[in-house]
């Protein structure tokens, strides 16, 4: 692991958050972060001062509840980190767009998509879709294609330390 | 609808200086623009010629492709990703076949991942003509898009020998590419790089010394690093400002860790050095084309690959460099042959998304100069 990441993902384990380290090989990024609707600022900041960069935000429509995903990654050294947001009651996540200013497209498109608000956004006005579809949703997912968060997640995400040896070892198997 | 006047005084930005507003007025550039390239409105708030907010209006050549990933199979969905940014299709071939690659751990033959090197590069080559020759014509130059689109259809007729098509290539497959490359193509592709290591002197006689051009893109545009991260600003873009970030460096994919090249980075971050840097990431692709040509190994372009495939449940990410920056497939699968959900992240995205702070104080003409150099693909932003 690079001292930098090390660093983040230490930093980051003193935040109310799950941290996970993941099989690069397999997954394509190096942790994932599960994550509450009100820490997703503190998460944010930390970002920011590690150096990251914000890859995306989308949306991701699951049962109970949808999530945001975010994803970071920097540019000096191999950490990419996929973060999942469950939104709130109000079907809100606070906006991160004034923490990094390129989430704030990002964050409009997953309201358009999704319907999904970011609390506090300057200006969430649709940005892909036009101003008549704002009720569409497009993304959404039918009451029969929905999922539950666990259908759509790899098997056994809460054991952290033997998951992806553990899971080569079966597939090799 | 709000009319324009509304629709940008909500917008957020605070102007860059404390001009009496009755001075402003409201000016669209596009959708029809010709430096828009594509279906781009930037909706200006003007004072004289000096540029006080800018706000970009997506969405006139969207798609929903995102969506259409989750009602197509696997297979189905190749030739959609091709039709996102239309001058660099392989790129997007690229992330999406190996996506899959990586979820169901399937092997693809080595000379197959040399050919999709090969055409990437040939591809990320097209993509910089294209780019060279309007963004010069946007400045006003009018003959080196004659120069750069003669080298470009040397290109274009090389990959549409194997690909089949000149734009929209629908090329690779899932565990390799769909069609073998020959002598013929290996010769060609020789002949060209030869070729365009001379043409490289003629660019830069007609447009890289000319005092014209240095007067319009020397310091304009200035992304300093810290704003490129803010706004999560990739490729040229990105490596203009100082930083050296390639994910074919940084997170190599394919068999990009066997050749030798450089990540070309500018100083301080303006329109010539995003210029200077797309210049050199031409002669850098022909390098890793030759090394690739060189190393050519024998054997299948196909590797086995159930006509089932069934995804595993859990989510992967790929990560390419695409002519204009990263290019992630973010996918999330819930078992069967579609995907549950597919996040495409695109680069001119977030290059474009820093345009608002990028014009604050800018003269339009400027504003010309550095939305050219930002490279941008409207179709690819829109999806």
């Amino acid at each position: 692991m690079h001292p930098a990441t090390e660093k983040l993902v230490n930093e980051l384990n003193e935040l109310p958050v799950a941290v996970a380290a993941c099989d690069y090989a397999q997954r394509g990024y190096h942790y994932e972060v599960d994550v509450a609707a009100d820490q997703v600022r503190a998460l944010a900041e930390c970002m920011l001062k590690h150096d990251m960069y914000l890859v995306f935000v989308g949306g991701l429509d699951v049962k109970p509840v949808p999530r945001v995903v975010y994803q970071f990654a920097s540019y000096t050294h191999p950490g990419r980190f996929v973060v999942r947001a469950a939104v709130d009651e109000n079907n809100m996540v606070p906006t991160i767009s004034d923490i990094f200013q390129g989430a704030s497209w990002h964050e409009r498109e997953t309201r358009d998509f999704f319907g999904i608000v970011f609390a506090d956004h300057p200006y969430l006005k649709p940005l892909i879709l036009a101003e008549e579809d704002v009720d569409l949703k497009p993304l959404l997912k039918t009451e029969e294609a929905l999922k539950d968060i666990s259908e759509v997640s790899w098997p056994a995400a809460s054991d952290v330390s033997s998951k992806p040896e553990a899971k080569n070892k079966a597939e090799q198997g | 609808m709000e009319t324009a006047k509304e629709q940008a005084a909500q917008y957020t930005l605070e102007p860059a200086t404390d001009i009496p507003k009755s001075n402003h007025y409201y000016l669209n550039m596009g959708p029809q623009h010709p430096s828009t390239h594509g279906v781009l409105r930037v909706l200006l708030e003007m004072d004289g010629e000096y540029v006080i907010k800018a706000q970009p209006v997506l969405g006139y050549g969207h798609r929903m492709h995102e969506k259409m990933a989750e009602h197509k199979n696997w297979m189905a969905f190749m030739p959609n990703t091709g039709r996102m940014d239309y001058a660099a299709a392989l790129p997007f071939n690229h992330g999406y076949a190996a996506l899959f690659e990586r979820l169901c751990n399937i092997e693809v033959p080595e000379r197959a991942e040399y050919i999709r090197v090969i055409t990437s590069e040939l591809n990320r080559l097209v993509s910089h003509h294209l780019w060279l020759g309007a963004f010069l014509l946007d400045l006003g130059a009018f003959t080196p898009i004659l120069y750069t689109f003669d080298d470009r259809e040397q290109v274009l007729d090389i990959l549409e020998d194997i690909t089949g098509s000149r734009l929209t290539y629908c090329y690779f497959r899932v565990g390799g590419v769909c069609k073998d490359i020959d002598d013929k193509f290996v010769e060609r592709t020789r002949a060209y790089i030869k070729r365009q290591r001379e043409r490289f002197k003629v660019y830069n006689e007609l447009v890289t010394g000319n005092i014209i051009f240095l007067k319009r893109v020397e310091g304009v545009g200035i992304i300093s690093p810290e704003m490129a991260r803010r706004y999560g600003a990739t490729g040229p873009v990105v490596r203009g400002s100082g930083i050296a970030y390639d994910i074919r460096k940084a997170e190599p994919y394919s068999v990009y860790d066997r050749f030798d090249f450089e990540i070309p980075t500018g100083t301080t971050g303006d329109s010539l050095d995003r210029y200077l840097v797309r210049l050199e990431e031409m002669e850098q692709s022909l390098r890793i084309i030759e090394q690739a040509l060189e190393q050519l190994p024998d054997g299948p372009y196909l590797g086995k690959v159930p006509k089932k495939l069934k995804l595993p449940t859990g989510d992967a990410n790929f990560a390419v460099e695409a002519a204009r920056g990263e290019l992630s497939y973010y996918l999330v699968s819930g078992g069967g042959d579609m995907p549950y959900r597919l996040k495409i992240r695109v680069p001119s995205y977030s290059n474009l998304s820093l345009l608002p702070e990028l014009a604050q104080g800018m003269l339009i003409a400027d504003l010309v100069a550095a939305m050219g150099s930002l490279d941008l693909v409207i179709p690819e932003i829109d999806r």
